[in-house]
């Protein structure tokens, strides 16, 4: 399985229904889908899910007709002031977007992050923000 | 050949002296041999940084005038233990702040006072003829107090196990947010790094050993409280003065829902005095091992799921029934390897001497549990026979039950005794507001458990956290053997 951030901007919300369009896009493709995580952003709804990595390419092409935009882009900041380099985080990240470099400081890959927000409760020093 | 300790000092002072990290020492070793080792290295540095519950420090503030002698004293409204003398306090880094606790607690109180910053400082006192003073309300920085002695009952674990979850919710625990269903695994000490692990038979690592505490000097006071060298779980007793220190290396840290504490920086340097100690300061990742430890079981004797090495640990992932789950250390690798660096080059520049121990640490005691007077109580000593409905059955008559028996809670079963759901006598007075007839509609059908062999004081957090009154007791089979409630709790 992979997961992939999917928000539904507001403007495509005229109706009830519309709020499901995400899950009805997906279910569609006829798979299974896991919802981690639902939250209202600045600009529509979020929706983290992990979905089959094999049907990754076809899920995106359907979500993006829709004008469902599909995230590719970080969305935690690291206070590296605060940051102590224990790696508390590392383990919570789904995409290794935060992960140790050979000396054992933190890294942080903005590409790879989904926004999914597991790692914020688990730092230590409070050195990691939602943006 | 073998050394002692004057040699090495000799050696020190004339700017000769050859130090290796445990780390390095691990090539070295493989390179040369052990006898090689032996010979021409002097001193292995070791380090580590993690978090470290049992640490705090002793503070004297110097008397007010008229003299005070505190009752109660809180710094940045943390709360300080006081039961020494009028103006002597211990801050611990666990206790957390009056007014922000799960932000603020003695560790940043800590932090805070190294960094320089003013500490506020409020106590009261029931006053006597010799400290009529009832209150002080003020600021001190580091440099306003007469001592400042950070002093930890128990660091630098020998070794600690690597923390995972079997149950089916996350839990935040001192080891970290750990995910359902063997979701990450957590662990901490620097393995081959950490100072015990590199003089497992406290051979000289002891009584008044010289050490870095938290980037100044500190010295190893004894062993650590739950000190257990028979399994290889050996801790120490450390002292150092605070206002030599850096904020670097003393940080204070919140885990979530857990509480407060502090990551300690400590590097303890070993005399290679003999070819035992060449080969013990050698051990690498490999051979150094530790136990998988389930967490989400909240007992003291959790279930130990297998034995791991430091090298899979430090890998990223470990294998867990045939799957590969994310691991990463509580601790700071980076950390643990500059203080052994930093502490190297302090012998290379000539500024640290090493000593003997006065003393060694124990290498026979064990670590007990504590003696409690009462009996522990289990679920099944307490739960009560469950009044049950079948699930096919009318809600009128799960109402007349609750009626004649007397109770608040029916339990849902079918045929084969499998638990199906909860009603209370709420889901009854909503049904008819509601004007719901079939059982079905009012059902609760996530129900939260317990079992026969749970505490009951695991049974009651659960209650208290979920704010719910009963829990049905199931068998491994979920078949309904009885329930408790708030009730039988009181």
């Amino acid at each position: 399985m992979t997961v992939i951030n999917v928000t539904l901007p507001f403007g495509l919300i005229k109706k009830v229904d519309d709020y499901s369009k995400i899950i009805n896009v997906i279910l569609e493709q006829h798979i299974s889908v896991n919802i981690l995580k639902f939250s209202t952003g600045r600009s529509g709804i979020n929706l983290l899910l992990d979905i089959p990595e094999d049907k990754i390419n076809s899920i995106t092409e359907a979500l993006k007709k829709n004008d469902i935009i599909v995230n590719k882009k970080g969305r935690v900041i690291i206070d590296i002031d605060l940051c102590i380099d224990c790696g508390a985080c590392v383990s919570l990240c789904p995409t290794d977007a935060l992960h140790m470099d050979e000396k054992g400081l933190l890294e942080y890959s903005l590409e790879r992050c989904l926004g999914c927000g597991l790692c914020i409760d688990a730092c230590p020093r409070s050195a990691i923000e939602e943006t | 050949m073998t050394k002692t300790y004057s040699e090495i000092n000799e050696k020190i002072r004339n700017g000769n002296v050859v130090v290796l990290t445990a780390e390095e020492m691990i090539d070295f070793v493989d390179e040369h041999g052990v006898k090689v080792a032996a010979d021409e290295i002097d001193v292995v540095t070791t380090g580590t940084f993690g978090p470290m519950c049992s640490s705090g420090a002793f503070l004297n503030f110097g008397n007010t005038d008229p003299p005070i002698k505190f009752e109660h004293l809180w710094l940045n409204d943390v709360h300080a233990y006081h039961g020494n003398a009028a103006v002597d306090c211990y801050i611990g880094c666990t206790r957390m702040a009056d007014i922000s606790p799960f932000e603020y607690g003695g560790g940043h109180v800590i932090e805070d006072l190294v960094s320089g910053k003013p500490i506020r400082l409020k106590g009261n006192s029931y006053t006597t003829d010799c400290y009529p003073l009832a209150e002080v309300d003020t600021e001190f920085t580091i440099d306003d107090i007469n001592q400042a002695i950070l002093c930890n009952p128990r660091n630098g674990y020998q070794r600690y196990v690597c923390a995972v979850n079997s149950s089916e919710k996350t839990i935040y625990t001192y080891m970290g947010k750990l995910l359902p269903n063997f979701g990450n695994a957590h662990y901490a000490g620097a393995g081959s790094l950490s100072p015990l692990s590199n003089d497992p038979d406290y051979e000289t690592i002891g009584l008044g050993t010289r050490i870095f505490l938290g980037g100044g000097i500190g010295y190893v006071i004894g062993e650590g409280t739950q000190h257990s060298p028979s399994n290889r779980f050996g801790t120490l007793f450390l002292k150092g003065n605070l206002k030599q220190m850096t904020p670097e290396y003393l940080r204070g840290v919140t885990y979530e829902k857990y509480g407060t504490s502090m990551f300690v920086g400590v590097g303890i340097p070993i005399p290679i005095l003999n070819e035992g100690l060449a080969k013990k300061t050698a051990i690498s990742d490999e051979n150094l091992l530790t136990d998988v430890v389930d967490y989400g079981v909240p007992r003291r004797d959790r279930p130990k799921l297998r034995q791991v090495t430091y090298k899979e640990l430090k890998s990223g992932s470990i294998e867990l029934n045939g799957k590969k789950i994310k691991c990463s250390s509580l601790s700071s690798l980076f950390h643990s390897r500059k203080i052994a660096e930093t502490l190297k080059n302090w012998i290379l520049n000539g500024n640290f001497l090493l000593n003997p121990p006065a003393e060694t640490l124990p290498t026979d005691t064990i670590f007990k549990t504590m003696k409690l007077t009462s009996e522990l109580k289990f679920v099944k000593d307490l739960k009560k026979d469950a009044e049950i409905c079948y699930e096919d059955c009318d809600v009128k008559i799960v109402a007349e039950k609750i009626v004649r028996k007397n109770t608040n809670h029916i339990v849902i079963i079918d045929r084969e005794h499998t638990l199906k759901g909860i009603v209370t006598s709420f889901d009854i007075t909503k049904a008819i507001a509601e004007d719901k007839h079939e059982l079905n509609e009012i059902i609760t059908k996530r129900v939260f458990t317990t079992k026969d062999n749970e505490p009951i004081s695991n049974a009651a957090r659960k209650m208290k956290i979920n704010k719910i009154s009963a829990l049905p007791v199931i068998d491994d089979e979920r078949k309904v053997v009885g329930i408790i409630t708030s009730e039988e709790l009181m």
